[in-house]
């Protein structure tokens, strides 16, 4: 039964072309490590080198998301780059491409602003993209500053098509949110 | 200004500021468990340089592989010290040096080219 129970799990996510997902607590140390077993799957498996970089990318800005906004978050107290939170991310392949997807709980208030930053990057073509990209970095060039705004159109430039989200109500107070990147 | 060298960490880059030489350099990957308290200190020492040699010569080179958002902007604003040097009557030279096929890093050459008129930037596959 265990065993059964598990290898269902198993099985399901390699019918979704998943190759990799985690699900739970991530840390900056966490991410780290999962990023580089992720780098060293990629390269086994031979894939080119930008596909690899541009993945990696996604998925590192997507799982610094979850630290610093998930509202699942162990040290709510603590500086946002050193917090503990909540996530699922995933990466996997379908039809030839990959994609990278998170999901993480947050308030819905904080949920509308984002929902906005989203539909922009969405409504951009690539030329686009790296415009408002360049824009973001002038004006955001401090140190201190987390930008949250730029790890999103990070991620857009680097997606081969409009990047999709979704957002699932949980309560009056809470929402669920997934992003899902194809590279 | 003391030589300043901090070796090529897992998640962070080599620094190499040869400040008697005046050449300065990083290398690498960038995305440090806390950008600002890398690059902080860095940025910091660099502008208080550049205010000290100014009129003389400068040779920057910037050899990255990945960096993440939070160092881009950190790039970004060592590249603006960088300008306004130039600006002041400082020769700077800024290498951006990419290895051949990486997409990412030429077209952040690109990018950072759009922000330059003062230094000489040189673009430099290899």
């Amino acid at each position: 039964m265990l065993a059964a129970e598990h290898y269902r799990m198993k099985i399901e996510s390699r019918q979704r072309g998943i190759i990799f997902s985690f699900n739970g607590f991530i840390s900056e140390s966490i991410l780290f490590a999962l990023g580089k077993a992720l780098k060293r799957k990629l390269s086994l498996d031979a894939i080119n080198a930008n596909t690899m970089k541009r993945v990696f990318s996604v998925f590192v800005e997507q799982a610094q998301n979850i630290i610093r906004y998930s509202c699942e978050t162990l040290d709510r107290d603590a500086l946002e780059d050193s917090r503990i939170s909540s996530g699922l991310i995933t990466v996997g392949s379908e039809d030839g491409r990959f994609f990278v997807n998170c999901g993480n709980v947050m308030r819905r208030d904080d949920a509308r602003p984002l929902q906005a930053r989203l539909e922009q990057l969405r409504g951009l073509d690539p030329a686009a993209i790296k415009a408002f990209y360049l824009e973001k970095i002038k004006a955001e060039a401090e140190p201190t500053s987390l930008g949250a705004n730029l790890g999103l159109i990070e991620i857009a430039r680097r997606a081969s098509e409009p990047i999709q989200y979704d957002f699932l109500d949980i309560d009056d107070a809470t929402t669920f949110y997934c992003l899902k990147v194809f590279i | 200004m003391k030589n300043l060298f901090i070796a090529a960490g897992e998640r962070s880059p080599e620094v190499d500021f040869r400040f008697e030489e005046r050449r300065l350099a990083l290398r690498g990957e960038a995305f440090p468990e806390d950008a600002a308290a890398f690059f902080g200190p860095l940025l910091r020492q660099l502008a208080v340089y550049c205010e000290a040699i100014r009129g003389q010569d400068l040779q920057v080179e910037l050899q990255m592989e990945y960096f993440n958002t939070s160092s881009a902007k950190a790039l970004m604003n060592m590249i603006q010290t960088l300008e306004a040097t130039a600006r002041g009557g400082t020769r700077v030279v800024l290498r951006w040096i990419w290895q051949e096929g990486d997409e990412v890093m030429r077209e952040f050459g690109e990018d950072f080219a759009t922000e330059l008129t003062h230094v000489d930037f040189q673009r430099v596959q290899i």
